[in-house]
């Protein structure tokens, strides 16, 4: 087979088969098989030992302990305690719950490594209170939604960890590389919840006191300390990715239940059953989407995209708007991580033809793919808000997309000046890049 | 039959959940036993730990057929009578169980392969873990073929309403 017939009937099934609402790590497995059967070198066995060779990985361990470490400090009410700091800190700004709601998810995103867990646990404690204090219900929904897609950008992120295991890139460089465009996306969304506000008239806390604004930083700063212990810990040398992940579980156990008193030992089993399912079923893609991948690479796809690319002479710019594009338009369609897998093994050749630099990709990749979060049809932390907030997913686009807006130009900054990505791993950690 | 695949299904449940215990201890041991040295380094932990990880990834898709859980988008809009639905799912989950039959035949080769090694550092036989890539593809056949049924009665009783 040619390249591009392969790829034809690789896509070709794949696509047919999601259309259907085949689950997604189904539809890939199945493309697999007509392939595997038509090449006489090859034989389907080939799907199981692919699968086998990417979950036989000790970096991918950590997905699933990241997800428990959310999970516990879910179940133990870390939440609400961040609430707390952030309306201490910004509940005094115009419009003030919206910027708790921003602030929420950053500081919940440098604990937790996943959006949705972040969607699911601020929007049932702020929706309601945004449209009780008489915020538009699509805006608070769309708000929610959009702020929470900060989880797979500001470290620790499970899409990083199956970014960098997947393309052998280290993964401290990833986390700390995605602090600065995370922290910029917060701000620019704060200055569009101010705009919402002034408009609108959306009312403001009373200003805290310092001392208010201590005891809320107390009750907190237990939390607060995971994202450094995880970040520091693998920066300093001290744990692999993973042993910082086991090492978040076990700091989320000790404080939900020794400390905050607030996790049984009876909840544990069901918080376990929960993260593990979710892992295996994320991770249960990477398997078939990596089998995929292996198939296009030994078809020489990847190859023949580079000379296709090579051959219209482009630079890194117009190169890192086309990567952008391709996550941004695949990203609406499927979930991150096959996505990862399929085309970002596809296009880190082309990347590195233009002599980007491997985390800059990975960051562009990241942030295209944050938006697919919140776009339709399978937008899952739109999907989780819009069911809190109890409003149909169409009226709030509009909403979303006013909201998306700062971060659509941040991303068009993080492709023109690498430096805002990779600055923070320079200062740092120059060893990581 | 159902009460069959209920009580397999809370099997595999408490499996995972025991699993996703053990996965932590693995891990641990080698973090305590690097800046301790009161246990001696097991060179092992990191094999089991991956070890566990792949059952708990299969066990995972194994439930995740039954509970439906798997990700899947929506292109399409959902049908709206009951035939309607009824032959969607016939549609998707028999094109699953085309993957679970390949999983079952291919899924031997591959643990028959698997019985030939063992592994690099405890000397497991591999067959304990590859058979797990075969299981799944048998679990699967069982969970799709209960759905099977049940969108089969969908449709039939879809038609007897009359509002297909």
């Amino acid at each position: 087979m040619s390249p591009g017939e392969a790829a034809a009937v690789l896509f070709g099934t794949f696509g047919v088969l999601v259309v259907l609402r085949v689950p997604v790590s189904f539809a890939l497995g199945l493309a697999c098989v007509p392939v595997l059967l038509a090449d006489e070198r090859l034989t389907p066995s080939l799907l199981m030992g692919e699968m086998w060779r990417s979950y036989n990985s000790f970096i991918l361990l950590a997905v699933p302990f990241f997800l428990l470490a959310a999970n516990l400090m879910n179940s133990a009410g870390i939440t609400e305690r961040l609430v707390n700091l952030a309306k201490a800190s910004v509940g005094h700004l115009p419009g003030g719950l919206g910027h708790i709601n921003v602030m929420v998810s950053m500081l919940f995103a440098g604990i937790s490594g996943s959006s949705t867990a972040d969607a699911a646990g601020i929007g049932s404690l702020l929706i309601p209170a945004m449209k009780k204090q008489g915020y538009d219900a699509p805006f608070a929904v769309a708000i929610t939604a959009c702020s929470s897609v900060m989880g797979v950008i500001i470290p620790p992120s499970i899409l990083m960890v199956v970014w960098g295991g997947l393309m052998s890139i280290s993964i401290g460089g990833l986390f700390l590389a995605g602090v600065v465009p995370g922290v910029l996306i917060a701000l620019g969304m704060m200055a569009t919840v101010w705009v919402y506000a002034h408009r609108r008239g959306y009312p403001m806390y009373k200003r805290s006191s310092w001392r208010q604004f201590a005891a809320a930083f107390s009750q907190a700063a237990l939390a607060l300390v995971t994202p450094l212990i995880i970040i520091g810990g693998i920066v300093g040398g001290f744990f692999t990715p993973t042993e910082a992940s086991v090492v978040a579980v076990v700091y989320s156990a000790l404080l939900g239940g020794l400390i905050y008193r607030s996790l049984a030992l009876k909840d544990f089993p069901k918080v376990l059953y929960e993260s593990g399912r979710l892992a295996a079923v994320s991770l249960f893609c990477i398997g078939t989407a990596s089998a995929f991948g292996w198939l296009l690479a030994y078809f020489r796809v990847p190859e023949a995209l580079v000379d296709a690319v090579t051959s219209w002479g482009s630079g890194p710019i117009s190169i890192g708007l086309l990567i952008a594009a391709s996550f941004l338009l695949i990203g609406m369609f499927i979930d991150a991580i096959p996505a990862i897998i399929i085309l970002g093994t596809i296009l880190l050749p082309v990347s590195a033809s233009v002599g980007m630099h491997p985390i800059h990709f990975a960051i562009i990749g990241v942030i295209s793919l944050a938006f697919g979060l919140v776009t339709p049809p399978y937008g899952l932390c739109l999907l989780i808000s819009a069911e809190i907030g109890g409003v149909k997913v169409v009226k709030v686009l509009k909403d979303v997309a006013v909201i998306l807006l700062p971060m659509l130009v941040l991303l068009v900054l993080v492709i023109l000046f690498p430096e805002i990505v990779l600055w923070l791993p320079r200062l740092i950690a120059p060893q990581f890049l | 039959m159902k009460r069959i695949l209920d009580g397999y299904h809370r099997g595999l449940k408490t499996a995972l959940t025991v699993l996703m215990g053990l996965l932590i201890v693995p891990v641990l041991l080698q973090i305590v036993s690097r800046y301790t040295g009161i246990i001696p380094r097991y060179i092992w932990t990191e094999e089991i730990a991956r070890f566990c990880f792949v059952w708990i990834v299969m066990i995972g898709a194994m439930i995740a057929v039954r509970d439906q859980a798997h990700f899947e988008v929506d292109v399409l809009p959902t049908p709206r009578t009951a035939r309607g639905r009824g032959i969607a799912g016939l549609v998707v989950h028999s094109m699953m169980l085309l993957l679970a039959v390949a999983f079952v035949r291919y899924g031997y080769d591959f643990a028959q392969f698997g019985f030939r090694q063992t592994s690099e550092m405890s000397g497991i036989n591999m067959l304990s873990i590859y058979i797990a890539f075969p299981l799944a593809g048998v679990t699967w056949t069982f969970f799709l073929g209960e759905k099977l049924v049940e969108d089969y009665r969908r449709m039939r009783s879809g038609d007897e309403e009359g509002d297909g």
